[in-house]
């Protein structure tokens, strides 16, 4: 790998990232390939969503880029250093946050749990003092620096996890599907600290998810990975305007009320598909009709007794980047 | 502080310098700025200090089941020494071995199993850890995942066996400043030994997956080195020496506190190295196959 000495040296860097898994024992050993082949380069200050689909690779991506795992094949430089050789002087200078893992003490309350990292990675009384701080401040939060993490709900250990991350001012952040499991408020918050932190600090954020909502509202750059590889590279304003255009909206109609009013809105770029007798599913592109006249075609054609707007699953996102032209 | 989009790019320090600033050179924009100068490594034993003082806090969390935990632990050891105050009152002594000697040999053994499974508790979930894939949070830190996980778990009812073993031997271990010397090498000797045969096993899980050879071989060793290993004779004696090494955690000491032997002591000291440097250098090494995992979990 070269890098080229007249530029910033870029946040991460990687050429033909490799991971290949043993499975089963004796004649029913196979090998797995969890990343065929990653090519990838991440500027400072960008943030980044690594998305794909259940066992597309990201998590083991994720964690070859921060030394956890050694790569079958291939090379990475992630603010400069080998990640899997030069562990202990990365792990200075990045924050890492599993959804899944917790470094937090669960007995404990953060406070203590803040006091031990800032022992390991050699933050002085008085500044960790500061930086508590401004984490509480940045965080809101409030009590929960001094509440066990076992009496915390899934959001509020989650930001406290974050806090951990943050703890030592890394200059970039790996989030492993941070909102794995939070509820919408909660995430909405997850997500405005996360662009916060970029803009305010710039801190680069790589993130992990399967939320097509964490890429719609974090990220400024989507990467899509599947089966090992990337299959998509793309700002996410151009996926806005394309694949992430689309939204799905579900009307329950009030009983006793036949849904066929609404099955034919006659609005472009709008497709109904009736799921029950009183339960419509309608798939709009936004690009050609704006949701609220959806909505309002709707509300003016029968009784609603219930509606909802969500994205579609990251499942059909990805087959449409499949379909799109390269 | 503000950074704008395009000095991000730059890094943490291209920040938005205002109008009344000059321009920033070349070298401030970051084109041949070198990278940050690495913080100072914290020192191996604040690491530790900082992290077995988290581990004592959270054990204390609960005071109650704490020295609940303990109460019981000791009366189960209280047990086992009426047993063996029972047998030798009947028996006498067994090859060289009396009630004396066994009750050192009792106190070595119960203060060093309670530094490594009350103090070093990960010690013995070695297997596990690398199984599950729970070594993901040590290894995002910047240390040394051995010794931060040896020290991440204290666990209260092993606590109990150090009190007993230091309370045993100072009550009737005859306790002479030479004698407290020697036994305070032997139980850093059998510390070194459980510690790293227990690493060593659970080590195992790297090439194996999760298996309970680690599980096995712990109570196989802790079994044997209940017993006085000089009242086996053949092929056992020379396995509870050369396999599984129960006679250096708990007999060799006991020997060298009732009659101390210098040859013996290099001995047992050069296994105990011996055995900790190959329980570290198969976790070092199977490090490489560590192959994490998704399930929630917690060093």
């Amino acid at each position: 790998m070269t890098i080229d000495r007249h530029e910033p040296t870029p946040a991460i860097v990687a050429e033909g990232l490799r991971r290949t898994f043993h499975r089963g024992r004796g004649a029913d050993r196979q090998v797995v390939e969890a990343v065929v082949g990653i090519d990838l380069v991440v500027g400072r200050g960008e943030r980044v969503a690594f998305i794909g689909p259940n066992g597309a690779g990201k998590s083991t991506s994720i964690k070859m880029l921060t030394g956890i795992l050694h790569p079958t094949a291939g090379s990475a430089a992630v603010l400069g250093h080998v990640p899997w050789t030069d562990r202990r002087r990365l792990t200075r200078r990045i924050g890492t946050l599993f959804g899944q893992r917790s470094q937090l003490w669960s007995e404990l309350a953060p406070r203590s749990s803040f006091e031990m990292l800032a022992a390991i990675f050699g933050i002085g009384r008085r500044r960790l003092g500061d930086r508590i701080e401004e984490l509480v401040e940045l965080l809101d939060l409030g009590e929960l620096i001094d509440q066990p993490v076992r009496t915390q709900s899934l959001g509020q250990r989650m930001r406290c996890e974050l806090a951990a991350t943050m703890l030592h001012e890394p200059d970039l952040l790996f989030l492993d599907e941070p909102t794995i499991g939070l509820d919408l408020l909660a995430k909405q918050r997850f997500r405005e600290v996360l662009v916060r932190l970029n803009d305010e600090l710039g801190v680069t954020v790589f993130l992990t998810s399967h939320d097509v909502a964490d890429v719609e509202h974090v990220a400024d750059r989507a990467v899509v990975v599947n089966h090992g590889r990337i299959i998509a590279d793309a700002p996410v304003d151009d996926l806005r305007r394309s694949v992430l255009a689309v939204k799905r909206v579900r009307v329950g109609i009030e009983h006793g009320h036949a849904a066929d009013p609404v099955l034919d809105l006659g609005l472009p770029g709008v497709l109904a598909e009736p799921i029950s007798p009183s339960l419509v599913r309608f798939e709009v592109d936004t690009n050609q009709t704006p949701i609220r006249r959806v909505l309002d075609t709707v509300l003016a054609a029968v009784p609603v007794a219930d509606l909802s707007v969500v994205d579609p699953p990251l499942e059909h996102v990805i087959a449409d980047i499949y379909e799109q032209p390269r | 502080m503000t950074v704008s989009r395009d000095a991000r790019a730059n890094g943490r320090d291209a920040v938005d310098r205002g109008d009344d600033e000059p321009p920033p050179s070349a070298a401030e924009a970051g084109s041949d700025r070198p990278e940050p100068p690495d913080p100072a490594p914290v020192p191996v034993w604040r690491v530790l200090a900082a992290t077995s003082t988290s581990a004592w806090r959270e054990a204390l969390a609960n005071r109650a089941g704490f020295w609940s935990q303990i109460a019981i632990m000791i009366v189960n050891d209280v047990v086992w020494v009426v047993f063996w105050f029972l047998f030798f009152d009947r028996v006498g002594a067994v090859r060289g071995w009396d009630l004396d000697r066994l009750v050192v040999l009792f106190a070595v053994l119960t203060t060093s199993a309670g530094i490594v499974l009350g103090l070093l508790n990960n010690a013995r979930r070695t297997g596990q850890l690398a199984a599950t894939g729970a070594l993901d949070a040590a290894l995002a830190l910047p240390v040394s995942p051995l010794a931060y996980l040896l020290v991440r778990r204290v666990e209260p009812v092993n606590v109990g066996d150090l009190f007993f073993g230091l309370g045993l031997f100072v009550a009737l271990g005859d306790p002479t400043p030479t004698r407290v010397a020697v036994f305070a090498y032997g139980v850093a000797c059998a510390v070194l030994i459980l510690t790293g045969f227990l690493v060593l096993v659970g080590s195992l899980s790297f090439w194996a997956g999760r298996s309970d050879a680690g599980d096995l071989g712990f109570h196989a060793l802790l079994l044997f080195s209940n017993y006085p290993v000089d009242i086996f004779g053949g092929a056992t004696r020379v396995f509870l020496y050369a396999v599984i090494p129960a006679g250096f955690v708990s007999s060799a000491p006991a020997r060298l506190v009732d009659d101390f032997d210098v040859r013996l002591a290099l001995g047992t000291g050069a296994v105990a190295v011996a055995v900790a440097a190959a329980g570290a250098t198969a976790f070092t090494v199977g490090l490489r196959r560590y192959t994490s995992g998704a399930t929630w979990t917690r060093a």
